[in-house]
């Protein structure tokens, strides 16, 4: 029972991963109608950009931590005002190569560094690697630190949607630019802060996943369990990407308990095949939800 | 940050000039370093082509996207060579290679063929992430991550060991993958192909079955991969899961973007350009400053680049009109 638990935490700390990387994802599909194959390169770099702040020029967390993902957010900016904006209303497959392209370059810049691609990093935590003991169930403060973190930007990313003008006018844009357009939304800005938002928030997941993983070149690679996180929340749902997220980190746990060793990498795509075929519209239509 | 600048304002280039350049420069590779090596490149040329052609037929015909080429080539792959090492002769284990990979094909896009679209990356892409966890799983079959090593193609007396041999199998196979997709792109099922690419709902309303005519891209182009692959494990003599991961799908994408999807002609010229971009990207290390040019993930940066500077010359491919 205790060791279930215990899984269970490490399952939906992972899914709040997963969701937040699949939350970046909808929510620049959805504003923008682009397909970012770059997420898990952007988590990379946010995490690299926060550990270089804080190791390598010895500022403290709490100051290299916003730094570094205001710099992301930058980055998200500049790169959709660049490039990106290039592959609108394009076929998916230019975004798909647009995407997957710079994520090769960000990644190979980065493995250029030789102080980046020659060993791991652990990024120091404030609060310690002592697990939390409730009775005799022992809980790793990582995983309890990345749960409260995605709670809080839950909570915040609601707030921004419903409560300000650029969160409504996003949301407008959403649902349908040209109606948006008509009534004063200026498009353009929206699609630049989406990429922002998209990338500030994928660099975020990076952070989180720092202390659970290590900081390295392929961490990047989680962001694949992002499209199945995606798929299961019905493409375009926010709520529903995080969910779905969590939902898959837990089943991937518990997969882990009960099938053979290794299978349990490959059960969210097979869920993601399983969904399409019975529930092409994600679990969330299946559930008559509200869109956020 | 990166600077705003406009490569579309570059003119595209005449089709012509750019076939008489690449062939100038495949001469040109042979001159240089020898008939041997030439005609090696070649047999990788026209395996390429073979699994371009399947991507043509996908992306370029029925206007339909697949993240998991790289895996239905892994597909064929393993196939042929597990057969290979068993001693089947070519002329049934290639059929069931292709066979297997068309399967693979069918199953990949079995999810998406009602919503398409995006859908179809998403599901073929699960599906190549399946195959290729598979593969490094189980290695009582696959050899697992260590590989595996595949003889030489052999039918009876006559072996595939030397270079010329080699291309001439791959070009001939070339040959007839090129007839077969000409006979099937002037067939019903071509029609309906171009039918659903230009709209859909028309297509629909026309009479045409369009789940059944988009799982039909995805299995003559599986069964193309499977071709593809099985030759490739041949040429390359040495299998791993990691050449046929989500890298290879993309390249076979920017094989047929570069090429240009909606001709045939766009996977051989495609298959041409993405065997000569390693060596073209080797030739630039040659060029930076020694410090900078030795440096790890060069390889990844300048390919990325490439993509990027294709992508944004041509956002809708290069020879796409």
């Amino acid at each position: 029972m205790l060791g279930f638990l215990q899984v269970l935490t490490s399952g939906i700390a992972i899914g709040c991963i997963y969701g937040l990387v699949a939350l970046s994802f909808v929510l620049i599909y959805k504003a923008t109608e682009t397909v970012s194959f770059m997420q898990g390169d952007l988590l990379m770099l946010g995490a690299f950009a926060v550990l270089a702040l804080n190791a390598g020029a010895g500022l403290p967390l709490a100051l290299a931590v916003p730094l570094g993902l205001a710099g992301m957010f930058a980055l998200g900016a500049g790169l959709e005002r660049s490039v990106l904006r290039r592959a609108l209303g394009q076929p998916h497959l230019t975004a798909v190569l647009l995407t997957f392209g710079l994520g090769l370059m960000l990644r190979g810049a980065l493995t250029t560094v030789p102080a980046a691609s020659h060993s791991m990093y652990r990024l120091a935590l404030p609060f310690g690697d002592e697990p939390l003991r409730i009775g005799s169930l022992a809980l790793a403060p990582a995983h309890l630190a990345v749960i409260g973190a995605t709670l809080a930007v839950a909570a915040l990313l609601t707030l921004f949607f419903r409560h300000t003008r650029a969160g409504l006018a996003l949301r407008a844009c959403s649902e349908n630019a040209r109606a948006a357009a008509l009534m004063g939304v200026p498009v353009g800005a929206m699609h630049t802060l989406a990429w922002a938002l998209g990338a500030g928030l994928a660099a975020f997941a990076g952070l989180l996943l720092a202390p659970v993983t290590f900081v390295h070149l392929n961490m990047g690679l989680i962001a694949l369990k992002a499209f199945p996180a995606a798929v299961l929340g019905g493409m375009t749902s926010l709520p529903g990407a995080l969910l779905a997220g969590i939902f898959l980190g837990v089943v991937e746990a518990l997969a882990g308990l009960v099938l053979p060793e290794g299978t349990k990498d490959v059960v969210p795509y097979v869920l993601l095949m399983a969904a399409l075929l019975l529930f092409p519209g994600g679990f969330g239509a299946a559930l008559g939800r509200g869109r956020g | 940050m990166m600077p705003a600048f406009d490569l579309r304002a570059l003119p595209a280039p005449p089709r012509r000039l750019v076939s008489a350049g690449l062939l100038l420069a495949a001469a040109a590779v042979a001159a240089s370093m020898g008939l041997d090596y030439a005609l090696g490149q070649l047999a990788f040329v026209a395996t390429f082509a073979i699994a371009g052609l399947g991507v043509v037929l996908i992306v370029g015909q029925a206007g339909q996207i697949s993240l998991g080429q790289g895996a239905l080539l892994a597909l064929g792959a393993y196939t042929q060579a597990l057969l290979a090492r068993l001693g089947v002769p070519p002329l049934l284990s290639l059929p069931l290679a292709v066979l297997l990979a068309a399967g693979g094909g069918w199953l990949a896009s079995l999810p998406a063929r009602r919503l398409g679209g995006l859908y179809f990356a998403m599901s073929t892409l699960a599906f190549a992430l399946i195959v290729e966890e598979l593969l490094v799983r189980w290695s009582g079959l696959t050899g697992g991550a260590a590989g595996l090593p595949v003889p030489t193609l052999a039918l009876g007396g006559l072996a595939a060991d030397s270079a010329g041999a080699e291309a001439l199998v791959s070009v001939a196979a070339l040959a007839l993958a090129w007839f077969a997709c000409r006979r099937l792109l002037d067939s019903r099922t071509g029609r309906a192909w171009r039918a659903i690419r230009a709209d859909e709902g028309a297509a629909a309303a026309s009479g045409i079955d369009c789940a059944r005519s988009k799982a039909a891209a995805f299995v003559a182009g599986g069964a193309l991969s499977g071709l593809a692959g099985a030759l490739y494990a041949h040429w390359i003599g040495f299998l791993s899961p990691e050449q046929f991961g989500l890298m290879l799908s993309f390249e076979l994408l920017m094989l047929a973007f570069i090429g240009g999807a909606r001709h045939l002609a766009g996977a051989l010229w495609g298959a041409l350009v993405i065997v000569a971009i390693p060596q073209l990207i080797a030739l630039l290390r040659d060029l930076l400053p020694a410090g900078l040019g030795t440096a790890a993930g060069l390889e990844l940066l300048l390919f990325g680049a490439v993509l990027v500077a294709v992508v944004l010359w041509r956002p809708q491919g290069i020879a796409g009109k």
